[in-house]
């Protein structure tokens, strides 16, 4: 075992306490950011009703047709696609993002049938949607464009 | 905390920790960066900054971004092969904070690549390119003029632990702060996973594979939940011993298994088991590998 230099000592423990002070920082005043962090994932009380922002194409006769990750928002990552059309509702810009969802549509020979796109949300209760029984509660359209081909 | 302070370690171990460490980071990266570059196609109006961010009042520009993606990959490959260490840590380090904050501020902080970031920002603070580098060898370091365990390497390597540890407690008491005791109930975990999977199931993605099957269990979720919490909160027993360290490691991985499983999220850091390799003796993985391999190759000439 190596000599023990107190300076050095004194230094690491500083340094290590204040590791730990940053660590623990977020906590303290209760404020969730990056890299330093609450953790607040799945913590908060979850209702079974919620109410999900999703796009569907609609085809002629009416019928809905899921669409895909990629086909919504250009991603492959569900969590950021839904993120980022609920913040493009939310910043009135539900037509721009309609748009771009038709135009990526258009290029899909298997979605020929869909004629027009909507960006929904759309209430359920969700444990009776995993459980694969009925459960839409609401559905309210927030942007609707046509699908040019 | 003295375990953490007067912690020894060989130079190698810190090495070792390096290399999995770096390569995980450049591996996720690489496969990540499109994502990354992506985000200058967002909407300035939505950024929101967060962290080293929280100052900008708009979004990094497409080539800045690209730049910076660019030298976080050559940072990285340089400081795995602990090349100018001192500088190439850093640039991969502060690269990937930056994207990861930049990728967080838009309006949806994500945690799966806290952990990862802070272990990348302490080794870069710290001698990792002492063993197994190519700065090692240009100055002519080797094992022999080494101490054989050094407070140097071993300090830095409980450091990363303790990151790990604290951040697992830190999710426990989220759990119970901000969901109360009712959240050991499993009403709330019930509902978490049944929303990903409604979510997933409403976007056109695929729910994940046991959601309908435990949301059908319901009565079971309690349990689940409690263990959650248990194994968060118990992260310190790593410091006791092998047996502790062992068992809670096995705990935590099977946790976030289990949670990729009914709630397709990932915790990529973890999972590969990266979180928990600052608690191990990595230097010798390598020689028992080759070991085992000598002696597969001698089976198959005795054969």
């Amino acid at each position: 075992m190596e000599p023990i230099t107190p300076t050095r000592r004194t230094m690491r423990v500083a340094v290590t306490v204040g590791v730990l002070a940053a660590l623990i920082a977020p906590v303290a005043i209760d404020r969730d950011s990056f890299p330093l962090s609450t953790y607040p994932m799945y913590s908060r009380a979850r209702s079974s009703e919620s109410t999900i922002f999703t796009a569907q194409g609609i085809a002629a006769d009416g019928a809905r047709r899921t669409l895909t990750p990629t086909l919504i928002g250009g991603s492959d990552d569900p969590l950021i696609v839904v993120g980022e059309l609920r913040a493009a509702v939310a910043a009135d810009r539900g037509d721009e993002r309609c748009a771009a969802i038709a135009e990526r549509v258009a290029q899909r020979p298997a979605l020929d049938d869909v004629v027009t796109i909507e960006i929904v949300s759309e209430r359920h209760d969700t444990v009776d949607r995993t459980l694969g029984n009925d459960s839409l509660l609401e559905r309210s359209t927030r942007a609707e464009c046509a699908v040019e081909r | 905390m003295n375990r953490i302070i007067d912690a020894e370690a060989p130079a190698t171990r810190l090495a070792a920790l390096r290399v999995a460490v770096g390569v995980f980071t450049l591996v996720y990266l690489l496969g990540r960066s499109p994502v990354f570059l992506a985000l200058a196609d967002r909407p300035p109006a939505d950024f929101d900054g967060v962290g080293v961010l929280r100052w900008f009042d708009a979004p990094i520009g497409s080539s800045l971004l690209t730049a910076i993606v660019t030298a976080t990959i050559i940072g990285g490959a340089c400081s795995i092969v602990g090349w100018r260490y001192r500088v190439t840590s850093v640039v991969f380090a502060v690269g990937m904070l930056l994207l990861t904050t930049f990728r967080g501020s838009w309006g949806q902080l994500l945690h799966f690549e806290n952990l990862m970031v802070l272990q990348l920002l302490v080794l870069a603070a710290s001698p990792a390119a002492d063993a197994w580098s190519l700065d090692a060898r240009r100055t002519q370091h080797d094992e022999a003029t080494q101490p054989a365990e050094s407070v140097r390497y071993g300090w830095p390597i409980a450091v990363v632990g303790l990151v790990t540890i604290v951040t697992y407690v830190i999710a426990g008491i989220a759990k119970l702060r901000y969901g109360g005791i009712d959240w050991l109930g499993g009403d709330t975990i019930q509902n978490h996973i049944a929303y990903s999977a409604a979510r997933l199931d409403l976007i056109g993605g695929t729910p994940p594979l046991l959601a309908e099957f435990v949301v059908r269990r319901g009565w079971a979720l309690g349990a689940f939940a409690a263990g959650a919490v248990v194994i968060e909160l118990a992260a310190p027993v790593v410091l006791i011993g092998h047996r502790s360290r062992n068992a809670w490691v096995a705990a935590a991985w099977l946790m976030h298994i289990g949670i990729l499983l009914t709630m397709s999220v990932g915790f990529p850091s973890p999972l590969f088991g990266v979180a928990f390799a600052p608690f191990f003796a990595l230097e010798r993985v390598v020689p028992w590998a080759a070991a085992q391999w000598r002696a597969i190759i001698r089976q198959r000439a005795a054969s």
